[in-house]
């Protein structure tokens, strides 16, 4: 393969801003949650481009790990906003404020 | 007997005690058994009189060890009773007048609420008087000093809902406490410079002994400090203004305390330790400048006084300070001679005024009295058998006692002493003449329907007015009769200095200034021809006032010392509020309103959390990355 | 150009534009939609890098069963939800700006400083391949990394316990009205 490396990393970078700014600017709790899911899978492409440039496959476990795990928040981060939808009929985060002073 | 001595203060005593816990029970009980423990105390007296007079002149002095109280390294003090003439002297006329007047206070005082405990407060001020009178050190009188002036508190007190009777005793406490401070510190310059308190080594026997054992300076302190708890207990000027106001108190109180017994400890006290003050250049001047200021200031005021019982206060003060300006002229012995006259006619002029205003129901307004001797006419009598002892008039006591004082002042001072002192005998004849013929002369004046009092009021009025009469011609009628003799081996021989006007021609000065002053009184207030009301209001209105007022002492203080100390009390008060509480308090807001102002950050929204915390992650990266 | 470079430039914009639109849709299902699009060019992404293990789990298990556990819940939620433009937020959408900003040039100084812009990636993958992708992941797996393995295994458990118990519908009690009307089942 003769793309440089560094591409790829810094593709990865450029969707993890992405995704930063999505979790900013955005009120709906799902989009917010599918930005959450962009920044991880920003992060799982530099891993397994960092395994590729060391010759080993410790980054492609810790990508599936990740993977694993990213399902796992999903599952229960939306069973989370289920419940909060169940109990304000919104799904908007600025709604949601009562934890202040 | 003599050694029976300690049962002399210890019988009132048991009966301060018991009838505290056990008044409510007994009732009117209470008062006779107070009474006939006072009368036994009496009984005491009289046999430790026996018993001295039974003993050679030169060798009455006895010390009755009581037992040890206070050992400490370097300090010992023990309760040793001191029995000779003076203090003999003493207790007969407090145990006497006292029994007296509790069986007056029986019939005084029937129907309060708190009876019972009137009687204790009665005996267990009589039992520190004794001890006042019997210690034979110094450390002891002061325990009786305290005792006393305690009692006093409670007594002037006793109607405490009434707020100018709490507060006259709050007064009295007071101002004799200033005395007594410096008292107590004369006491330990006393204990500095002999290494005791007892009597016998401070004062080891009559006359100028103690000369070259301590310096004058010291000497003069010590005698000027004691003389200042004198000023205060025995209510002279300046220490003066709480025993007008301490008539707020029952009569028998104002009859046993602020005129037979309390206020003379201070005239016991110089005698005492008149070895002190004669080592001393200027104290025996201080004190008679002290009494003749004294008698002449509260001659003046008495005047001027409307309340029946004031004028006897002022009485008593001027009276006090005869007693200090003979002790000041080196003639104890008149002044104790005086101290025992006076008991017996001022009591009984107290007790004869309570029962006015117990016949008048409780009036005591001179203005509103008159021809009280129709109504009244065995107090009217007594009453004016002690006004003439006071005033000085043959043969009662008064005139043997005080133209005593007078015709030493004659002998032993320049003219012009001799003169002020002349001026202060009229006057005393002056005032307590006007307040006879207010009272009992004339036409009424009164509202209700006056009525003589219950024979156990009167009959102490009769026992008293005989001794008003008969003391003065039995206990001495020269200078040194009978009880100057007595009290040589105590007090020292008298110094009859020669010169001046021969006796008779002084006892006819006195007794024309008596006299004179008796008419004068007459023609303004008892023969009704002389409208003295109209004087008063009229042209005479700020002379009346300057005297009523006590020449505005009492205001001065005031104005001198009560309004600048609440002022400053007050200006502290604001200072804790506004300045300590307010520090306080302002750290509390400080920190409130800071946290109310950082609290805003805590939105609940959630994004800007996320702003926030991202911001700081980037800004982290940007220096670890400028670092690298 | 090599194949893999043209590849890579096909799909990195892609990827980069599916992004952004993700960002910008108002419609829940819309980014959705979007979102899926990037997850595929990131599966292509890891077949480039010799994952091919990878590039499958990717598309079935991020694409196929995570967003559509995200397409469930959005039609749960109500489909047609448009989401208001207004920003109540001051400074919101500038900072968000500023910090993507930031961050991407952060990567690019980091890259940098790091690896170089020219690195070129070594051949010798395929001895670390040897046996094919999965068996030569398994071998890691279950020799180097079992204990994380095991452990994850239960935080998928938890995982899903955790979802049953949040997404309970729990009964309110009945009131005694309610009762007396013969309404409301579940706890009297």
């Amino acid at each position: 393969m003769s793309t440089p490396i560094a591409s790829f990393v810094v593709l990865s970078g450029i969707l993890f801003a992405i995704g930063t700014a999505g979790v900013l600017v955005r009120r709906n709790a799902l989009v917010i949650f599918m930005s959450v899911e962009l920044q991880l899978n920003a992060v799982n492409l530099a891993l397994v481009a960092f395994s590729r440039m060391h010759n080993e496959l410790d980054g492609q476990i810790l990508a599936f790990f990740s993977m694993v795990v990213a399902a796992a928040e999903v599952v229960v981060g939306l069973a989370i906003i289920v419940s909060v939808y169940r109990r304000r009929r919104t799904a908007d985060v600025d709604a949601v404020s009562e934890l202040r002073w | 007997m003599i050694d029976l001595v300690w049962l002399v203060p210890a019988l009132p005593l048991a009966g301060a005690v018991v009838t505290l816990f056990a008044g409510k029970r007994l009732g009117k009980t209470a008062g006779w058994l107070a009474s006939a423990l006072v009368a036994c105390a009496f009984v005491v007296a009289t046999g430790v009189l026996l018993d001295l007079v039974a003993l050679p002149a030169e060798d009455r002095t006895r010390v009755v060890h009581l037992f040890d109280w206070i050992r400490v390294r370097i300090f010992a003090a023990n309760v040793d009773l001191l029995v000779d003439p003076l203090s003999v002297t003493m207790i007969l006329v407090v145990t006497g007048v006292g029994t007296l007047i509790h069986v007056y206070a029986i019939g005084y005082m029937e129907g309060d609420p708190r009876f019972g405990r009137f009687f204790a407060y009665l005996n267990l001020f009589v039992s520190f008087m004794l001890l006042l009178v019997l210690a034979d050190n110094y450390l002891l009188l002061y325990v009786g000093w305290e005792g006393v002036g305690l009692c006093s508190y409670l007594l002037i007190g006793f109607w405490f809902e009434r707020p100018a009777a709490a507060s006259a005793a709050k007064k009295a406490f007071v101002t004799t406490r200033i005395g007594d401070t410096a008292m107590l510190v004369g006491i330990a310059l006393i204990f500095v410079r002999f290494g005791t308190l007892d009597f016998g080594s401070v004062l080891h026997g009559a006359g100028p002994v103690l000369a070259p054992v301590i310096p004058e300076g010291t000497a003069t302190a010590i005698s000027l400090l004691l003389l200042a708890g004198a000023i205060g207990k025995s209510a002279q000027v300046p220490l003066h203004v709480w025993l007008p106001d301490a008539m707020e108190g029952p009569t028998p109180v104002s009859a046993l305390i602020h005129a037979a017994t309390m206020v003379t400890a201070g005239v016991y006290l110089v005698v005492r330790s008149h070895v002190l003050f004669e080592a001393s250049e200027v104290a025996l001047v201080v004190v008679l400048i002290v009494g003749l200021v004294t008698a002449l200031y509260a001659g003046i005021s008495a005047i001027g006084q409307d309340d029946i019982k004031r004028v006897l206060a002022y009485s008593t003060i001027s009276q006090v300070g005869f007693m200090f300006f003979a002790a000041g002229m080196k003639a104890y012995a008149a002044a104790i001679f005086l101290l025992v006259t006076h008991a017996f006619y001022k009591a009984l002029m107290f007790l004869s005024a309570g029962a006015v205003m117990h016949g008048l129901a409780d009036e005591a307004d001179l203005k509103r009295m008159g021809g009280l001797r129709r109504a009244m006419p065995v107090t009217a009598t007594a009453f004016s058998i002690g006004a003439l002892a006071l005033a000085g008039v043959p043969p009662f006591a008064g005139f043997f006692s005080k133209d005593q004082i007078v015709a030493e002042a004659s002998r032993s001072q320049g003219v012009g002493v001799w003169a002020l002192a002349l001026v202060a005998a009229f006057l005393s004849a002056l005032y307590i003449a006007r307040l006879v013929f207010l009272a009992f002369a004339g036409e009424r004046r009164s509202a209700t329907e006056p009525h003589e009092s219950p024979p156990v009021m009167i009959v102490p009025l009769g026992l008293l007015a005989v001794g008003a009469a008969l003391s003065g011609a039995a206990l001495g009628l020269t200078v040194d009769g009978g009880l100057a003799r007595f009290l040589e081996p105590v007090v020292g021989a008298v110094l009859g200095a020669p010169g001046g006007l021969s006796e008779a021609a002084l006892a006819i000065v006195s007794v024309v200034l008596a006299l004179s002053a008796v008419a004068f009184a007459w023609i303004v207030w008892g023969s009704g021809k002389v409208d003295w009301l109209a004087l008063r209001a009229g042209p005479w209105n700020s002379l009346q006032r300057f005297m009523n007022r006590g020449m505005y002492v009492d205001d001065a203080y005031a104005a001198v010392v009560e309004k600048p100390g609440k002022a400053a009390g007050r200006g502290l008060r604001t200072f804790d509020e506004r300045v300590l509480d307010g520090a306080v308090n302002g750290l509390g807001a400080l920190v409130r309103s800071l946290a109310a102002a950082g609290r805003r950050i805590q939105t609940g929204v959630v994004r800007s959390y996320a702003a926030a915390f991202l911001l700081g992650a980037v800004a982290i990266l940007v220096y670890v990355g400028v670092r690298l | 150009m090599t194949a893999d470079q043209i590849v890579f430039w096909v799909f990195a914009p892609v990827s980069i534009v599916s992004a952004l639109l993700m960002l910008a849709q108002r419609n829940a299902v819309h980014a959705a939609l979007f979102l899926i699009v990037n997850l595929f060019t990131l599966a292509v992404f890891f077949l480039l890098l010799d994952a091919p293990f990878l590039f499958a789990v990717q598309i079935i298990v991020y694409a196929g069963a995570i967003m559509v556990l995200f397409l469930f819940v959005i039609m749960l939620l109500g489909v047609d939800r448009e989401e208001q433009l207004v920003e109540h937020l001051k400074g919101q959408r500038p900072l968000a700006v500023l910090l993507g900003a930031g961050l991407v040039a952060e990567i690019v100084v980091a890259v940098r400083a790091g690896i170089g812009f020219a690195e070129r990636v070594p051949e010798g993958f395929g001895v670390v391949n040897e046996g094919g992708n999965p068996k030569a992941l398994s071998e890691v797996l279950f020799r180097d990394y079992f204990l994380p393995f095991e452990v994850t295994s239960v935080l998928l458990i938890v995982a899903a316990v955790s979802a049953m118990v949040l997404a309970q519908r729990r009964a309110r009690p009945v009131t005694r009205a309610e009762r007396e009307a013969g309404v409301g089942g579940g706890r009297p």
